[in-house]
């Protein structure tokens, strides 16, 4: 089977390659500044979007891409592009499209995916023969290969969307999905100020802070970044600390990729102990310095 | 003068839905509809660009009977039509797609504005399929809207950076959670909107066989769940996990 995979997010390309290159041989598509970097993970071939991308001109050079390299079935992001496109290509190519997917095999040419529902309290197991699917961040590590792909640059077709500016988002500090260690604070925190004394364990760990919806987007204790969940970031790191995190199912969607989870809540019933390998029941304040005393 | 096209989803409320612990399958069955969050800060902005620019602004909802509180909600924000499509219930962003865009299609309008993904199936996908079945522009993700004659500006929000575009109108405003904060409409207001007809069209039932469901069940955590009330079993227990983890 040939894939072609496209992302704006060199993350969430890298994901994907490594993802489906087991699976069959893969064409990516990436925008310049991330194809050279991108072109390590096994795809035979790179493209490199020269130009800016929106959503109507990334569907459109797609199918072109689809159509020219022969290929099976197209994945983009789950991003706010990549979805947008997917929209658009689905009904432009006439094919089916299965959204948010986690997991995907292939049964000749049926595909069976998984992916979340009902925000997160379930998963949907599906069959079909759709052609287009977004892919949800995470879906695997990315892993380099020892094969590098052809680059080859391609112009942005035309879009009827006219870009009169753009303004970087200031990003505080590096980014939370590259993250070995997390710890990720939670509304139990209580203050804005909690922070300060999280702050000695993030660095004891050399970790990255995140946080869950309302504290990123509620509270706005943490930048937009940080915010772990549905409808934040997907995070898969080596360990997880939630430091008065609940454990909302939209949180846990966000989270469940993590391969160890810690978990310090003062609530015996917080939903986050179903979800964590080791459990703390108490005081975040009196536990954390405790904890990083003992790791000095 | 702008006239608007504003969609309202309708999900079931999520807090509700409990799991059957036997077969870990939702139970959907008798779980209230309530409206998508993001709904509500579209109808918000579609009222707000006509009391900036004049204009009308119609809902549309596809639900059923059981949906006329949704729509006085919207009503009762200052939507001027409802239009309630009754009988289609599928959950397949295609055919949800074909539904709205045939509807739309119908009606005069500058602009349609949608959330940008909802929260229970979080696909993101209708604004894409209408900006194609409709031939119209998408401006996505949007945080503001302004229009000027017959063009529109969107400030959009990505997830490393905002960017302002542009396009003429008729086009597709899909938009993001942070464009507004919905007000509460004064009692007279809803007390007018629950005297306002909606109108309720019925269609033929849509099937698709695309997709096939295998099963819809609650994962399971596969964690060791070793919780630790005594600190000093569980400390050092945590300690050696993330001093390992480090490595």
């Amino acid at each position: 089977m040939k894939f072609l995979v496209f992302s704006e997010n060199l993350g969430s390309l890298s994901q994907m390659i490594t993802y489906l290159r087991e699976k069959g041989e893969v064409i990516g598509v990436g925008i310049e500044k991330s194809s050279s970097e991108a072109a390590n993970f096994g795809a035979s071939r790179m493209y490199s979007i020269k130009g800016d991308i929106l959503s109507d001109s990334a569907a459109k050079l797609l199918e072109e891409l689809f159509k020219k390299e022969g290929a099976d079935s197209i994945f983009l992001s789950s991003s706010i592009l990549g979805r947008e496109a997917a929209g658009i290509l689905s009904v432009s190519l006439g094919v089916g499209i299965v959204p948010e997917i986690n997991e995907i095999s292939f049964d000749g040419s049926k595909a069976k995916t998984k992916r979340f529902y009902l925000g997160g309290k379930t998963v949907l197991e599906e069959e079909s023969e759709a052609k287009i699917f977004t892919v949800s961040p995470g879906i695997s590590d990315a892993i380099k290969s020892d094969k590098t792909s052809e680059v080859v640059s391609i112009d942005a077709p035309q879009s009827k969307i006219k870009i009169l500016s753009r303004q970087s988002k200031k990003a505080e500090g590096s980014n939370i999905e590259d993250a070995k260690i997390i710890v990720c604070i939670g509304r139990g925190l209580g203050k804005k100020e909690g922070i300060e004394s999280v702050k000695p364990l993030v660095e004891a760990v050399h970790g990255e802070i995140a946080g869950s919806r309302p504290v990123c987007l509620d509270y706005q204790w943490l930048g937009e970044d940080r915010q772990i969940g549905l409808s934040g970031k997907k995070v898969r790191p080596a360990i997880y600390v939630g430091v008065g995190v609940s454990g909302q199912i939209q949180h846990i969607a966000g989270m469940r990729g993590s391969k160890t989870v810690i978990a310090i809540n003062k609530d015996k019933t917080a939903p986050i102990f179903e979800e964590a390998d080791y459990g703390l029941v108490g005081d975040l304040y009196q536990i954390i310095p405790k904890i990083v005393e003992k790791l000095s | 003068m702008v006239d608007v096209i504003v969609l309202i989803k309708q999900m079931p409320d999520l807090e509700q839905v409990k799991i059957d612990s036997n077969t870990r399958e939702p139970m959907i069955k008798n779980v209230p509809k309530t409206v998508e969050i993001l709904s509500e800060h579209a109808v918000e902005e579609a009222v707000r660009l006509k009391e900036k620019y004049k204009g009308k602004v119609t809902a549309i909802l596809l639900g059923n009977e059981q949906s006329s509180a949704i729509m006085k909600k919207a009503f009762a924000i200052g939507a001027d039509e409802g239009i309630i499509i009754d009988g289609y219930e599928e959950n397949n962003p295609a055919n949800t797609a074909r539904v709205l865009a045939t509807k739309i299609k119908e009606i005069k309008h500058d602009l349609v504005i949608l959330g940008n993904q909802s929260a229970d199936s979080i696909t993101g996908l209708i604004p894409g399929m209408l900006s194609a079945l409709l031939n119209e522009p998408l401006l996505g993700n949007a945080g503001k809207i302004e229009v000027t004659g017959t063009t529109v500006k969107v400030t959009r929000i990505l997830e490393e950076d905002n960017i302002e575009i542009e396009s003429p109108m008729p086009s597709i405003v899909s938009i993001s959670q942070e464009i507004n904060e919905p007000r509460l409409p004064p009692v007279m207001q809803i007390m007018a909107a629950g005297r306002k007809p909606i109108k309720t069209e019925k269609i033929a039932p849509v099937i698709s066989k695309a997709v096939t469901l295998v099963s819809n069940r609650a994962p399971r955590s596969e964690r060791k769940k070793l919780v630790f009330e005594d600190m000093d079993k569980g400390i050092p227990e945590v300690v050696k996990v993330l001093k390992e983890g480090m490595k």
